[in-house]
């Protein structure tokens, strides 16, 4: 039996594959919480047509971009409707698949349709948009990345809170009423406030083991995580006072809309380098262990 | 240790796969269909073992057949066959798992007390309910680059989907909360 027996490692070769995902899939991520959030957002501000009709616009542009995104990943593009082929609940992907085809149709309509017809729509992909939000947050935690599977209960709040953020953040870009902005002034304080909290309560989830967690600590993701997180603490200072500015308004929604993809882009890296490090499995699985006695 | 498929009794890839392009066969081992495989790479990510990878000149994710053709036309997996040593050795599991035991108590006999299974059962590995490819190991898992304790992700995915639920109706309530207080 090896000497230090708590640090072994076969010469450092890692354990796991590395995710062969491209940027294409933090973007999708991203995209998929900006189109469920804003869904959402436009089914709910039933008042507000304006906000209500750029709300549905925002989710599809964000749809179409989130799905190429998804098709340009595939080894096969071809083949992205085997995604349809079966329907498996043990599979996040597919059941993301399942949801996005029912959204998908509906968001277009109440994008582009007139009337009553859109209305109805709207509340469908509002519904729809619920769980697409933050649905990729459970994607990444079922698979055997350390750094994601540890964080199994804060990465779907945290992909929903990052949608939230995000669309609150691209719809402020534009020009308001008083009532629009004050809308989506809160909506986006929600949405920071959950990043924060949930980005919090990631670190706690991970911290127990510390190679679990170094990714978030340390090197271009932990850069990434900490730089996310200046960026939305920022917004979301710039976005409390009530009084209206413009500038200020801009700023927070640009400094919003980057914490919000960033993080995003952060837990993506993370994974990577969790993935590519054997001691993150190991001593995560032999620290579940610890508390029965060792076999070998 | 090499990239060779372990045919989890409770397989990650299975799982993950969303085109059900990866099916456990009438062999009880787990196959990627190279005809229905769209290349996700989700299974890359999900195996604990880190087994399967996707093809950069191919775009599919390949693994360890247990050679499926082979064993239709009734033959022993390539490696068991070529297998110098016997190192390799192919059978019925049952067969298999007592042949193991003998051999493990034969070492334990000979002096080589570390001698242990790897995978041979649920009870030894609950979190994959044993492997179908399991091993005799003298040394700690983490030794041949085998993790100590892996788990198929569908034994916790249920708290993620809790979560999500929770996230799902705060973000519902935010958005009707954030459009009714409106007026100031």
């Amino acid at each position: 039996v090896s000497d230090d027996a708590s640090d072994v490692t076969y010469y450092d070769v890692p354990l796991l594959k590395e995710p062969v995902w491209r940027w294409y899939i933090p973007a999708y991520f991203v995209c998929g919480g900006v189109a469920g959030a804003s869904s959402t957002l436009g089914a709910a501000a039933r008042r507000l047509p304006r906000l209500r009709r750029r709300c549905h616009r925002l989710s599809l542009v964000a749809l179409l971009l989130g799905t190429a995104a998804l098709v340009a990943d595939l080894g096969r593009p071809s083949r992205f409707v085997n995604m349809l082929r079966v329907f498996r609940p043990t599979s996040p992907m597919n059941m993301g698949s399942w949801l996005l085809a029912a959204y998908g149709p509906a968001a277009g309509a109440a994008a582009v349709l007139p009337g009553t017809l859109a209305d109805a729509a709207g509340v469908v992909a509002g519904v729809a948009g619920l769980p697409l939000s933050g649905y990729t947050g459970v994607l990444v935690a079922a698979t055997a990345v350390p750094a994601w599977q540890e964080a199994s209960q804060s990465l779907p709040v945290l992909f929903t809170a990052s949608g939230i953020a995000g669309a609150a953040s691209l719809l402020a870009l534009g020009d308001h009423s008083d009532d629009e902005a004050a809308v989506l002034r809160r909506y986006g304080i929600a949405g920071k406030v959950g990043e924060l909290a949930a980005s919090a309560a990631l670190e706690h989830e991970v911290g127990a083991v510390e190679a679990v967690a170094r990714p978030y600590r340390q090197g271009r993701s932990g850069l990434l995580w900490r730089l996310a997180h200046g960026l939305t603490a920022i917004s979301l200072l710039l976005s409390l006072p009530r009084k209206r500015a413009r500038r200020r308004e801009q700023l927070g929604a640009l400094t919003g809309l980057a914490g919000s993809v960033l993080v995003k882009v952060a837990v993506a890296e993370a994974g990577k380098a969790s993935a590519a490090d054997p001691r993150a499995s190991f001593h995560l699985q032999r620290a579940r262990n610890s508390t029965q006695p060792a076999s070998r | 240790m090499s990239d060779v498929c372990k045919h989890c009794r409770t397989a990650a890839c299975l799982d993950a796969c969303p085109t059900g392009s990866i099916i456990r066969t009438e062999f009880d081992t787990v196959f990627v269909q190279p005809d229905i495989c769209n290349g996700c790479g989700y299974c890359v990510s999900a195996c604990p073992f880190g087994v399967i990878d996707r093809r950069e000149d191919d775009g599919r994710a390949w693994k360890c057949t247990l050679c499926y053709d082979r064993l239709d036309a009734g033959m022993t997996p390539a490696c068991a066959k070529a297998c110098p040593t016997e190192s390799i050795q192919f059978g019925d599991l049952d067969e298999l798992r007592a042949r193991a035991g003998d051999r493990v108590r034969e070492l334990h006999d000979a002096g080589v007390t570390e001698a242990y299974l790897y995978g041979d059962s649920a009870a030894e590995q609950p979190g994959t309910d044993g492997l179908n490819a399991f091993f005799l190991l003298v040394d700690r898992p983490e030794v041949y680059n085998l993790p100590p304790d892996p788990v198929a992700p569908r034994k916790t995915v249920a708290r993620s989907w809790r979560s999500l639920a929770i996230a799902s109706c705060a973000m519902g309530v935010t958005a009707l909360v954030s459009v009714l207080g409106r007026r100031r």
